[in-house]
């Protein structure tokens, strides 16, 4: 399948369960949607978990230039404050509008977990077409990370009257940000 | 008496609008749903993956756990391998001392349930919270589940409402995102405080050492990630060998749960995560998994029950069986586990005595077995549980009857007596409330047709069969209902086979199928009258059998496996004999489809109708185009499907006479579908159906007549 044709693949399975999804053709433009995501949430107060993707785009220090409190460390104190996390995933599954993120780090899931809103931030090189390239991509590289998880959508129950609601435990709204590389 | 008192649990959900209101909506949406999300899926290919995966860690248990726990250990996580309920209690709350636990947070897990952890842990002192939604909101009513994936059916809004305002002290309103604020709140504090977390797991990978947990709402996530101490407990049915069989589980369970493509979260463990040990400082935590055994090793090696090992518990057989529709959970099911697959898990794992009731409540339609993700014969498996719970004896009464009905004689002379005996027509119809033996006792909403003045076996004898150079003969078997009920239907089946070549024997010494018998747990009358058709029969001398009856027919095919369960060296010539006549022996739309049908197309009359699968037909014989395609050969038939149409219409049998408070709803759905088609007539392969839906019809007053396919075709040429 083309590598276009997966995103818009993905794109529409991720609106399909209710969550938000974006491209960025680089990191500038990836700074630009997270700022204007925050801005429509009227957040101030933003968890950030540092992977390569977010260390190298500089987003900490650009959030708190732009005058968000930006926690990343001391979480289990500081995340109950925070409206909205931030991280990277791994993969993605665009048979299912999944990710796939590696988060043995608690501060990773506390940042993806225990928020209003959870911003994710995927390659768009790491977009797969189905969910059994990405268990064999999860399983490829030896052992297992202490935790994978898959993530589609924000946090929902049917358990009252079997009326869907969103926005239970974990997150009540799910942004993806996919960011081209080097241009499309 | 065990019995009476589900009896009255019987009335208490059909009395429950809620109930029904809820499972009635859902039992409607969750097919369309079920079958979008398997778009582009082959459901038959990924529940043979399911199948074939879970069935070899079943057959190499001790490899896959070994190998399982070598790899947890490995990483550091403690592994308690637990004989049974007790003894896994007793390791959580020594777990707990050793870490100085006073609050404890759940995320779902049957396994707790099934061995009261709960109670346990509570008794001893803990604090523990529920934190599924569904969970929590149970909880708090103190009930158990009535559902294996959505726990709180049962209840509306309003009740959630109630329980909430009464556990925070403030008013909430019955609105249904409000209360989903309230529980997210509520839990927050319970999540951030918690010094244990306690978690089920859908799948344990040997290979990589790795729990895999499904779940939409978060608290699995919540629930595995901020305490400090953790213990997953995983039934020994979980296992799998290999990271990729991961695979088709995923696929089907969620799809099969609640028509999703995917749960929004699938949570992986591999080993101790890292967890804030205090406010500051950050470390592996205490990762504890119990694998529960609690009676699952020796179903691994029962050969009639251990494809159990297969359910995934995505709750499908619930989903789809008609008397969970309308008995939920509290009713047809054991404490934990509820429902078709529930039934078998309650009288293995949890209450023998509880398994030995509800297994009364499935109606062997066998829908569940249809749906299922892990490929299990789950209504086969109740009826060997049903037939092993006979084994150990049965209430007096039904003996009595099944013992009449195996001796072929005295039935059918009580039938006679009986056809004499019975009272005057009701409201100018032939019909009347009660029949003697098995046919008596029966419910309300239906009405019951009388016993024919002069069975078939005395009709017989005078017709005429005009067959120029027969192409064969058949014997017509007619089992009870065309001998002394519908001895019509019998007669259009003679003239139909005659007209398409072939003569028509009836040996007389036929006898009861042993149906009744056997699907009321009854084996040894089902041997018996298997003993006696096989004799009587003597299909040595015929070119086929045939029976206008599905379940009839299925009886007779299943003799073969029915007295291999005997004294197999006993029985050896007859089990060839058996084996001859099963293969003989076909249903007249399959048989009458098989000769090349009826040589005319009628009288062109305009009929507009509409056609009832019966469940032995339809799912077990998989007869469903056959007559299909031979009703709309006739000239002038219109045939209109009905939604559901091989939905159970609630006969099964005796199921009707012992469960009559169950089966009346199931056949007013049927009779709705019927009217919503405009049909002029309904169709049906199966004297049982027959009797059900035009009972159900002439207590309506509805005139739409019910006919068997070969009356229809007997009619019009």
């Amino acid at each position: 399948m083309e590598k276009n044709g997966l995103y818009e693949q993905f794109a529409a399975r991720v609106a399909a369960v209710n969550a938000e999804c974006y491209r960025a053709a680089d990191t500038k433009e990836m700074l630009a949607l997270i700022t204007a995501a925050l801005e429509k949430r009227q957040a101030a107060k933003v968890a950030v978990f540092p992977s390569p993707l977010i260390t190298e785009a500089g987003l900490p220090d650009a959030l708190a230039q732009s005058g968000y409190e930006v926690f990343i460390d001391d979480l289990r104190r500081k995340i109950p404050q925070a409206t909205v996390g931030i991280t990277e995933t791994q993969w993605g599954i665009a048979e299912l509008g999944t990710m796939a993120q590696y988060a043995p780090e608690v501060d990773n899931r506390l940042c993806s977990t225990l928020v209003d809103t959870h911003i994710a931030l995927l390659k768009h090189s790491a977009i797969l077409p189905e969910l059994d390239d990405a268990l064999a991509a999860i399983a490829s590289g030896g052992a297992l990370p202490n935790y994978v998880g898959f993530i589609t959508g924000p946090s929902r129950s049917s358990d009252i009257e079997r009326v869907l609601t969103v926005g239970v435990h974990g997150p009540k709204e799910l942004v993806i940000i996919v960011v081209d590389e080097g241009g499309r | 008496m065990a019995n009476a008192e589900l009896r009255r649990e019987i009335d208490r959900a059909l009395d429950n609008n809620t109930l029904r209101g809820a499972l009635g909506k859902f039992a409607r949406e969750y097919p369309v749903a079920r079958d979008k999300a398997y778009t582009g899926y082959d459901f038959e290919a990924l529940r043979e993956q399911v199948k074939e995966y879970k069935s070899y860690s079943r057959d190499h248990l001790d490899e896959v756990v070994d190998e399982f726990e070598r790899k947890m250990v490995l990483r550091g996580v403690k592994v308690f391998r637990a004989p049974d309920g007790n003894a896994a209690n007793e390791y959580v709350k020594k777990v707990a001392a050793a870490n100085n636990v006073k609050k404890v947070i759940k995320s779902k897990s049957m396994a707790s349930e099934e061995i009261f952890m709960n109670e346990a842990l509570r008794e001893a002192g803990m604090e523990v919270q529920e934190t599924d939604l569904g969970e929590f909101i149970i909880a708090l009513n103190d009930e158990h589940p009535s559902h294996m994936v959505l726990p709180a059916i049962h209840l509306t809004k309003e009740q959630v409402a109630d329980l909430f305002t009464d556990y925070t002290n403030s008013k909430n309103a019955p609105v249904i995102a409000e209360l989903v604020k309230t529980a997210r709140s509520v839990m927050r504090a319970k999540f951030l405080e918690a010094d244990m977390g306690i978690s089920g797991a859908n799948i344990a990978v040997a290979e990589t050492g790795t729990l895999v947990m499904i779940s939409n709402e978060g608290n699995a996530r919540l629930t595995s990630t901020l305490p400090r101490v953790h213990i997953y407990i995983v039934g020994l049915e979980k296992f799998i060998k290999n990271f990729r069989e991961i695979s088709p589980i995923l696929k089907t369970l969620p799809r099969n749960g609640t028509g999703q493509n995917i749960t929004t979260y699938v949570s992986m463990f591999s080993g101790p995560t890292e967890a804030y040990l205090t406010d500051e400082e950050k470390g592996p935590k205490e990762f504890h998994v119990i694998i529960l055994d609690n009676g699952r090793r020796a179903l691994s090696k029962n050969e009639d029950f251990r494809e159990m090992f297969q359910c995934v518990r995505c709750a499908a057989c619930l989903n789809v069986c008609p008397a969970f529709q309308f008995l939920g959970g509290h009713v047809f099911g054991g404490h934990a586990y509820t429902g078709g697959i529930g039934t078998l898990l309650t009288a293995f794992l949890t209450s023998k005595e509880r398994g030995r009731d509800i297994q009364n409540l499935c109606l062997q339609c066998g829908r569940c077995s249809e749906v299922c993700a892990g490929k299990l014969d789950i209504h086969g498996m109740i009826l060997k549980l049903r037939n092993n719970y006979g084994d150990e004896g049965m209430p007096f009464v039904h003996k009595f009857i099944l013992d009449v009905v195996s001796n072929r004689r005295l039935f059918h002379s009580m039938l006679r007596v009986a056809s004499v005996g019975q009272l005057p027509v009701s409201r100018g119809k032939p019909t009347i409330r009660h029949l003697p033996l098995f046919l008596s006792g029966m419910t309300e909403g239906r009405s019951l047709p009388t016993i024919a003045p002069r069975p078939f076996r005395d009709i017989f004898p005078q017709i005429a069969q005009n067959v120029s150079a027969p192409k064969g003969v058949a014997a017509l078997y007619t089992g009870c209902l065309l001998d002394f009920v519908y001895p019509g239907i019998a007669e259009s089946v003679v003239k139909t086979l005659n007209q398409a070549g072939y003569r028509v024997a009836l040996p007389e010494t036929q006898s009861c199928c042993g149906a009744p018998a056997n699907y009321m747990g009854d084996r040894q009358n089902a041997r018996k009258a298997a003993e006696l058709n096989i004799r009587g029969l003597e299909a040595e001398k015929y070119d086929y059998i045939v029976s206008a009856c599905p379940t009839c027919t299925h009886a007779l095919r299943e003799y073969p496996e029915l007295l291999g369960t005997g004294d197999k060296d006993k029985d050896k010539d007859l089990v060839a004999r058996a084996e001859t006549l099963a293969a003989k022996t076909f249903d007249f739309s399959k048989l009458l489809h098989m000769l090349g049908g009826v040589p005319g197309s009628g009288n062109g009359a305009p009929l507009r109708v509409t056609y009832h699968d019966s469940c032995h037909m339809k799912r077990t014989m998989r007869v469903f185009e056959e007559q299909r395609e031979i009703i709309s050969g006739q000239t002038g038939v219109e045939l209109v499907e009905m939604k559901d149409c091989d939905q159970c219409c609630g006969f099964a049998g005796s199921y009707s006479i012992k469960y009559p408070e169950v089966s009346g709803p199931i056949l007013e759905m049927k009779i709705n579908n019927i009217l919503a088609t405009g049909a002029e007539a309904v169709l049906v392969d199966c004297p049982g159906c027959m009797m059900q839906i035009r009972g159900g019809l002439d207590a309506r007053d509805i005139g739409i007549p019910v006919k068997h396919t070969a009356e229809l075709l007997a009619e019009r040429n």
